[in-house]
This record gives structure tokens, C-alpha cells and sequence, in this order.
């Protein structure tokens, strides 16, 4: 379904939930002040349903914002937003009865960033969507790029595009990518030890602590954030090396087994530090140890909160 | 005031001849983002960018600074307000060079001078690169810059052709180009940078005015517009960590194994716990209150408090905002009202 | 040039626990080197940041009058990581002081006139400081009547105990001491500060309010001072924000077109209406 019948349909849902008071408010995206840009937005009239667009810049998690909602709320998501609704319903962050999920199949969000640099910097006026082709109208200038050359990192190794829980579903499937592609990883790790803390600490020179990437995440709620908190203070504030390695360690570890790789944390940073990298490494890694795979399953306990007999033991070194 | 002039493949040997006696921190390309960063060759700055991502805030105001230090069994705790070596701003635009003259009422201003800004300010010298064209996300005319402005600037590039004019503004400017082999300016490249300036400042949105915006949201505090204004916004610090004036600190001790010190560190309106009193009490608990704080503190607060608009108008909060909560449509709603 | 981040060495002289429940202390600190302390003064109604080095720094109210600004006393509720170290400092620590900031309270408004006081709990440390400052007798001629309103929630947490009762006995100053819940000893007043003040008889005309406590007691307070014909401009409150700097730099008291720190933390209740209502 193209970008313009599927704003359609979703406006058309948000309205008809809003006429019959389903819910009192529809999550879902407008579109943005700049080319290449959709925004949040908040629609609780029927009326203003018709402001709800649908786009391959969609890129934010909108599951973050249920927490400022308490009532009947219907949220338009994709993929792995649905995916981070099955685990904050898992953690009884949210209420299933309370939502009308308008479910939206993603065949990836594109990077706005990636598209203004192929442009040289030049204005951009105008942006069309043409199955795989994206056809930039522009200051004196047009081109046409290849649509999965500028995905966002997160989007390429996807294979939930489909969501996995919905109400609604807005268009055909789509088809989805290999499952487990976590040849990144492996590559990754194929690298020495030396090569690897380079590349990370690289990374991490480049982080300015915003907390962007915390703040975009929806698993990220927690009322008061360790990164915060003074008794004691886990990890030190300022934005130096060791310092900022502690806290993206530490922020992976919580989101250890929860984490569902939408990747708003790496669209949100301003000076696209490769945060995925930790984030990668540890769903890999529970992916192997517990064949596990978050937010796919609402009835499928997370391996971290819960107990089995045949748990991996590779741990223990010697009985 | 005079101008010189230089050409592009001569910018690099220039720096090198400045790298002798200064810091130069100039804009570099690292992994594909471009910020300020100190060179230690003439090479490593570019020129062809439309701004850096963070501004340039970090030269005088360092995310982090440690303020006082004592090494374990020490009594006396060891100031680092220490003399700078003279360091040049190179490259940065108007925009940001304007910002510093709104630091400068902030931190050498008011009862008391920050002899940690003061210092490094004493020693900085800043040479902007005038903007020739421009982002769709610029507004420094609003806020009294504009893109050739040479407000807060020692000497300016300004790019004419395969080389640069250099505008020399102050003394400080004048030493820095003086000596150093550059050519003079031909006759008459005053008035063609002054046509230039009106050519470029015609493609930024016109000017909004202020001092009517201040009146109006001063009238506003209490509108409920603030309330769907803000919905979105996460609470981070992306919009207040890249602009260039935006200041606000924390003062924060760390105890490290041998050494225990007082660090300044960068704080921001926009979260929780800046204003959260020890009794648990907030009085900006949610987006709405914290939001609503950033935009009457740029828009009117500052002109009560430092007699100039908190902002520059260089558009990065509207650029990197990872929900696109666009200042200039916050601002936008509330031209014209008349409050309630 | 001298840089206002760097404190000035104190010694702890004495901590002594005023609270039943020992989650508030006064210290008294004097300054370790003498050209500090002759450099120093200050007015009823100032703070001071008082900090250690490693752990942090926290903004105080100075609790002493400033008759001895030699001897200084800052008064700390235990709540965090910095009041949890001081709270722990012996007679003979260090603990490092930067100070005094703000605007203190209006001396030169309360010339000739009667001074209404109204304290609850903790926030009457800058008072106990203006109070014992009022009552020198060179300065007591200055002003008329001198009405004492303090509260806490419970005897246990009633501080300054001997300043209490020596002023108890005083021809000079009036002194109502309440509580809001008795315990089984207590033989004074029972009732919210608010309800104290309600029932005072002043002229309006010629008296000036202090006011400083908990935002719960400073909302009832408020009318009930508007009741007895106290005009806004009349009424002056102690703010409450967080601070750090001290100095109008760090950005996290400023309220409206002020800070706290340096144009505060005194503001009369007329000045507080015109800025933005954040609280």
C-alpha cells in the first residue's frame, strides 16, 4: 500500500475509533516541520484524524508515549513498535484491553540524514515514495535513489516488519527479511580485542550524554534512571570515555532479553553514535542462550524475569 | 576594518602557521558528523559544511570542567583556573559567534565573573566562516544576527570565488591575519559583501518580531495550549546540548580513587531532575512545565535577566530534535495572542 | 581575580541534633583562617553553599544572627547524599563554605514597623537569624511590636529550643509556639501555624510579614494574612528552589525574569505574583 492510501486508512480508523468513543486520544504521526520528517502527534478529535499521515519516516517508537496516557488509547504502530507493546505488556507497563493497536506493515523507515547528505547539502522540497525508488526534488535539482541504500541500520536487519499484534491492519503484509541476521555481530566479533575497544570507545567519544536514545526507547521507563541517581551514583555524569561506556553497558544490560531492536535509540542521537553495537551483541547472545526473542509473544515469559530447569548453564565453569 | 584575501588551498598552510603559536580548534569530519575539534594539522579542517552538529559552546564551556581537585591526604584543593594557551575558533558561523556575546553577559556579567569562562574567554580569539547559503532550518535573522553578521567575531571568511575575503573586525583579528602572507582585498569588496548579505538573507524566512512574541508570551504562561504544544517532547537534551547558548550547569563531586574533585558539568531544563527540590517536591514536573520554562527563558526571561534573546536562531534544535518539536512552531502559535 | 567557585576552610565547632527523631542538625562552623572571617558578613534572610569536597555542595540558610559573623550557624534536615556527610562531621572537621549569597531579608522596609514572623518546621532558620538579630538592642528601638509565629508538625520537631524558650520570657517580642499534633508531654499550643496567625490582632498599616515554611503552611497562610489586611507588598516570603551556583550562573533557580539566588531568595508577595506561578 502506498504512503498516501495508507495515511488514508489510518485517518479514516483514528476517525471512526474517535466518532464512536472508543478511545480518547490516537497516537500516531503528522507530518514534520522539514522534508524527510513525520512527528508525533496526538489526535483527539475526529476532525483532526485527517492530519495523520504514514510514511517511510516514521522512524520513532510511539509505544513511548503510552505511559502519559492513561485511558483508552489507540496507537498506530509498525513492526517492532507492536513488539515493544507485547513486552511493556508483558511488564504490565500497559494495558492490553485499554488499546486499539492500528497496525501498520513496515518495509523499513529511511534515514532523512543519509538522503540531505547524498544531496550535498542542496534544499529539499519535495519527497515521493515509489515502491523501491525515493524521487528527491530539490533547489534546481532531482534525483532518484535506490530506497534500501538509505534504510536506518536497525530497519536492514529487521525481519518483524509485519506486526506481530494488531487490531487493525492497514495494507497487505509484507514480505520479511531473513530472520536472525546477526551477521553483524559475528563480524563484530571477529575483529581483536584492540580493534573492537577502538571502535567502540570511538563511538562513545562521540556521545554528548542528551539521553536521546534513553528517552526514545519505550523500555526505558523507569521513574527514577540509574544514570541519575546520587545514592548511590553508579556511573559518573560527565561526557568522558570510560564515564559514557559505563552507561551504554549499563543501559544495554537492563534492556537485556527486552530490547526489540527498533533502533528509535540510534534514530534519536544526534551524532549517530552506534549504540546498536551493545545492544546487537546482547540479543544475540540471548537469542543463543535462551532461543528467545522479545516482543514476539505476549505469552512468552522474558528469560531474564523468569526460571526454567533447562536454562543454559554455561556459565558454571566446573562442578 | 579591512579585508584580505586568501584562497582555498592556501587555508590549510595558514593554519599550520597559526597551529605555532595556538590552539586551533576548527571543524573536522569524523564518521560522517562534523563538530569542533582541536587540529594538530592545517588539513584536518573543513570548510564545505552547513554547520556542525554541536556548537561550538564546548571551547569555552567544556561538557565537562573540573573546577577544584585535592589528591588523597591533601587539605588544600587545587583551582584549575589556570592562564590558556591562545586558542582560535576557526570556521565557526555568525550565528555561533554571536551566541558567544550572549555567554559572555551570562558568565562575565551579574554579581560575580566565572573566572572558568572568563579565562578561557580572555584567551579565545574567533574567526567565522560567513554563511553564502543557507538551511531551511535558519532563523538567525529573527534573533538580530544574520548570515555575513560579524557580531562577536575577530575576522570572518567569507567565500568569493575560488578563495575567501577575510574580513578583519578586530584588533584580535588583525593579529591573527597581519604578517602572515595573505593579500589584500581588492577595491570594492565591502559593498560586494554587503549585496551579498541581502541576497543571502532573502532566502531565510523573513524576521519574526520578538519584543511583540515577548509581550505575547508573557501573557501566556497559564494558555492550555501548552499542554498539546509540548505532548511530545521526550525530556532529553538534545535541544539545549547543541545550541550555542544554551548554558545551564550542574556542579557535580566525583570521589575517585586517589583524587576527589568538583566538576562542572552540562545540565538541562529539559530534565526531571533539574529543578527537583531534596523534599521530592518538582516544581516542573512533567514536558509541559520544563518545555514551556526553555521556550520563556530564550524568549523573554533572557531579555529581563542579560538584555538580549537566548537564541542565535542557527536552527540545530530544530534540525536534531529526534521528534521534530519545531521551536519555530511553538513560537509560531503563540505571534499575535493575547494570552488565555 | 577571585573565583567564586572556590569555598573558604570551616571548622566544625559544635553539631549538636535538634529534632527528637535526629534528622536535623545545627552546625556552628567558624572560619579556619582568620582573613576569611574579616572578610566575611552578611544579612538575615542570606544562605551560604557549604560543601565537601568529593561528596558535593548543597545551599543552606544561615541560622546565626549576624551580630558574630565569626561563628556561624547552618541548620541541615538530613535528606540526601551531601546533608547525610554533614550530618556525620565532628567537632574539628572541615567542611568548605562559599557564601553569603542572595538578598536577605528587607532591613530597610521594616524600620518603624510592627514585624509579624511566620515560621513552619525547617524554613524558620533564616528567621530564628532575623529574630535574634531584631532583638539587639540597638536595632530592637527600630522596630514596634515583634509577633514570633512558629509551628511544627509535632514537638519532637521544634528547633531551636533554648533560643525558644529565652524568648518565651522576653518583655520585647511576643512568641507563639504550635504544634499541629501534641504528643503526651506537650502543654503548649495545638493548631496549624495558619490558624495562630488567623486569630492575631495587628495593624495592618504598620506591620510587615516574614514569612518562610512548607508550601502546605505557606498556602493557608497567605489568605489568612490577606484576612488581617496585609497588602501583598507587605508580606515577604522566603523562596524555596533549587540551587547550586549561588551566583546567578547555573540556570536552575531562574524563575521568570529572576533568580532565586541572587535576586531572591527574599521576595515580598507582591513581586512573587508578578512572576510566572510555578509553584
Amino acid at each position: 500500500m502506498n504512503p498516501t492510501d495508507c495515511s488514508n486508512r489510518i485517518a479514516e480508523e483514528a476517525g471512526r475509533l474517535l466518532t464512536e468513543g472508543t478511545v480518547d486520544v490516537v497516537i500516531g504521526f503528522e507530518k514534520g516541520s522539514l522534508p524527510m520528517r513525520s512527528t508525533p502527534c496526538f489526535v483527539r478529535t475526529p476532525q483532526d484524524s485527517g492530519k495523520l499521515v504514514w510514511n517511510s519516516f516514521c522512524s520513532s517508537n510511539l509505544s513511548r508515549y503510552l505511559k502519559q496516557f492513561p485511558g483508552k488509547v489507540g496507537i498506530v504502530a509498525k513492526g517492532c513498535d507492536t513488539r515493544a507493546l507485547v513486552e511493556l505488556i508483558k511488564e504490565k507497563q500497559v494495558n492490553r484491553e485499554s488499546l486499539v493497536v492500528i497496525g501498520v506493515p513496515c518495509r523499513g523507515m529511511i534515514d532523512g540524514a543519509g538522503v540531505l547528505e547524498r544531496c550535498d547539502g542542496k534544499r529539499v522540497s519535495d519527497v515521493e515514495e515509489r515502491d523501491d525508488e525515493l524521487v528527491i526534488t530539490g533547489d534546481s535539482f532531482r534525483i532518484t535513489l535506490a530506497r534500501g541504500d538509505f534504510l536506518h541500520p536497525a530497519c536492514r536487519v529487521c525481519f518483524t516488519g509485519n506486526p506481530v499484534l494488531f487490531d487493525v491492519l492497514i495494507g497487505e503484509k509484507v514480505q520479511e527479511q531473513a530472520r536472525d541476521c546477526y551477521h553483524d555481530v559475528s563480524d563484530f566479533e571477529s575483529r581483536s580485542p584492540g580493534d573492537r575497544w577502538a571502535y567502540i570507545m570511538s563511538e562513545m567519544d562521540r556521545c554528548i550524554r542528551c539521553y536521546a536514545c534513553r528517552n526514545a526507547c519505550p523500555l526505558c521507563y523507569c521513574g527514577e534512571c540509574f544514570a541519575d541517581a546520587t545514592r548511590p551514583q553508579w556511573v559518573g555524569r560527565g561526557a568522558t570515555g570510560t564515564d559514557t561506556l559505563a552507561f551504554h553497558v549499563m543501559r544495554s544490560m537492563h534492556l537485556a532479553g527486552r530490547c526489540v531492536e527498533c533502533g528509535a535509540c540510534r534514530a534519536a542521537c544526534p551524532t549517530k553514535v552506534d549504540i546498536r553495537t551493545l545492544n546487537r551483541k546482547i540479543s544475540s547472545d540471548i537469542a543463543r542462550l535462551f532461543d528467545y526473542r522479545p516482543g514476539l509473544r505476549i505469552d512468552q515469559p522474558a528469560p531474564l524475569s523468569s526460571f526454567k530447569p533447562d536454562d543454559s548453564e554455561e556459565f558454571i565453569l566446573e562442578r | 576594518m579591512y579585508y584580505k584575501t586568501i584562497k582555498k588551498n592556501e587555508v590549510g598552510r595558514f593554519l599550520d602557521g597559526l597551529l605555532a603559536e595556538y590552539t586551533v580548534v576548527a571543524p573536522v569530519r569524523k564518521n560522517g558528523v562534523v563538530g569542533f575539534d582541536a587540529i594538530q594539522s592545517g588539513e584536518e579542517a573543513i570548510l564545505d559544511f552547513s554547520n556542525t552538529t554541536a556548537s561550538p559552546k564546548g571551547v569555552l564551556m567544556p561538557q565537562l570542567e573540573t573546577l577544584l581537585s585535592a589528591r588523597a591526604g591533601e587539605e588544600e584543593a587545587v583551582e584549575h583556573t589556570g592562564m590558556r594557551k591562545p586558542v582560535v575558533l576557526f570556521g565557526a558561523r555568525p550565528c555561533d559567534a554571536r551566541a558567544f556575546m550572549f555567554l559572555d553577559r551570562v558568565f562575565n556579567d551579574g554579581i560575580a565573573r566565572d573566572v572558568y569562562y572568563g579565562n578561557r574567554r580572555d584567551a579565545l580569539l574567533i574567526v567565522s566562516l560567513g554563511c553564502t547559503r543557507t538551511r531551511d532550518t535558519c532563523f538567525c535573522t529573527t534573533t538580530g544576527g544574520g548570515p555575513l553578521s560579524t557580531q562577536g567575531s575577530d575576522a570572518m571568511l567569507v567565500e568569493q570565488g575560488d578563495g575567501y575575503t577575510v574580513h578583519v573586525i578586530t584588533a584580535g583579528g588583525a593579529e591573527l591575519m597581519n604578517s602572515r602572507g595573505l593579500s589584500d582585498a581588492h577595491e570594492g569588496v565591502g559593498e560586494e559583501i554587503r549585496k551579498l548579505a541581502l541576497q543571502i538573507t532573502a532566502e531565510i524566512d523573513p524576521p519574526v518580531d520578538l519584543s511583540e512574541l515577548k509581550t505575547s508570551l508573557d501573557n501566556s504562561f497559564d494558555t492550555a495550549a501548552w499542554q498539546t504544544l509540548t505532548e511530545k517532547c521526550l525530556s532529553c537534551g538534545v535541544c539545549t546540548y547543541l545550541c550555542p547558548t544554551c548554558h545551564c550547569f550542574d556542579i557535580a563531586d566525583e570521589d575517585n580513587i586517589g583524587v576527589k574533585v568538583r566538576n562542572r558539568i552540562w545540565d538541562s531544563c529539559q530534565f526531571p531532575g533539574f529543578t527537583m527540590q531534596a523534599s521530592g517536591f518538582n516544581p516542573r514536573p512533567t514536558y509541559r512545565e520544563r518545555h514551556r520554562q526553555r521556550i520563556m527563558h530564550k524568549f523573554s526571561y533572557c531579555d529581563d535577566n542579560h538584555h538580549m534573546t537566548g537564541c542565535v536562531g542557527c536552527g540545530r534544535c530544530v534540525l536534531e530534535c529526534p521528534v521534530n518539536l519545531d521551536i519555530r512552531r511553538v513560537l509560531g502559535s503563540f505571534r499575535g495572542r493575547n494570552g488565555g | 581575580m577571585t573565583n567564586p567557585y572556590m569555598p573558604v576552610p570551616m571548622r566544625v565547632e559544635k553539631s549538636a541534633v535538634e529534632t527528637a527523631d535526629g534528622s536535623i542538625r545545627t552546625l556552628t562552623l567558624s572560619f579556619a583562617r582568620g582573613e576569611d572571617g574579616k572578610a566575611f558578613s552578611f544579612l538575615p534572610g542570606q544562605f551560604a553553599e557549604l560543601s565537601l569536597l568529593g561528596t558535593g555542595e548543597a545551599p543552606f540558610g544561615i541560622a546565626s544572627s549576624p551580630e558574630d559573623s565569626n561563628l556561624l550557624d547552618f541548620t541541615v534536615s538530613r535528606v540526601g547524599l551531601v546533608t547525610t556527610e554533614l550530618h556525620n562531621l565532628k567537632p574539628g572537621d572541615t567542611v568548605g563554605m562559599r557564601g553569603s549569597f542572595g538578598n536577605g531579608y528587607p532591613l530597610e522596609h521594616l524600620r518603624e514597623k510592627s514585624i509579624l514572623i511566620v515560621g513552619g518546621g525547617f524554613g524558620f532558620s533564616t528567621l530564628r537569624s532575623f529574630t535574634g538579630y531584631a532583638l539587639n538592642p540597638d536595632i530592637r528601638r527600630l522596630y514596634k511590636d515583634i509577633t514570633v509565629v512558629y509551628g511544627a508538625r509535632n514537638p519532637g520537631l521544634l528547633l531551636y529550643r533554648a533560643d525558644l524558650l529565652e524568648w518565651e520570657k522576653r518583655t520585647d517580642l511576643r512568641l507563639e509556639v504550635t504544634v499541629d499534633e501534641a504528643d503526651g508531654e506537650w502543654t503548649g499550643r495545638t493548631g496549624v501555624v495558619p490558624a495562630v496567625v488567623a486569630g492575631l490582632d495587628i495593624d495592618p498599616r504598620t506591620t510587615i510579614a516574614l514569612v518562610c515554611g512548607p508550601p502546605g503552611m505557606i498556602r493557608f497562610t497567605l489568605p489568612a494574612l490577606s484576612e488581617l489586611g496585609l497588602s501583598p507588598a507587605r508580606v515577604y516570603l522566603s523562596l524555596e528552589m533549587k540551587m547550586k551556583c549561588g551566583i546567578g550562573k547555573c540556570g536552575r533557580c531562574n524563575i521568570g525574569g529572576a533568580y532565586v539566588c541572587t535576586d531572591g531568595p527574599v521576595f515580598s508577595l507582591a513581586e512573587l505574583n508578578k512572576l510566572p506561578q510555578e509553584y
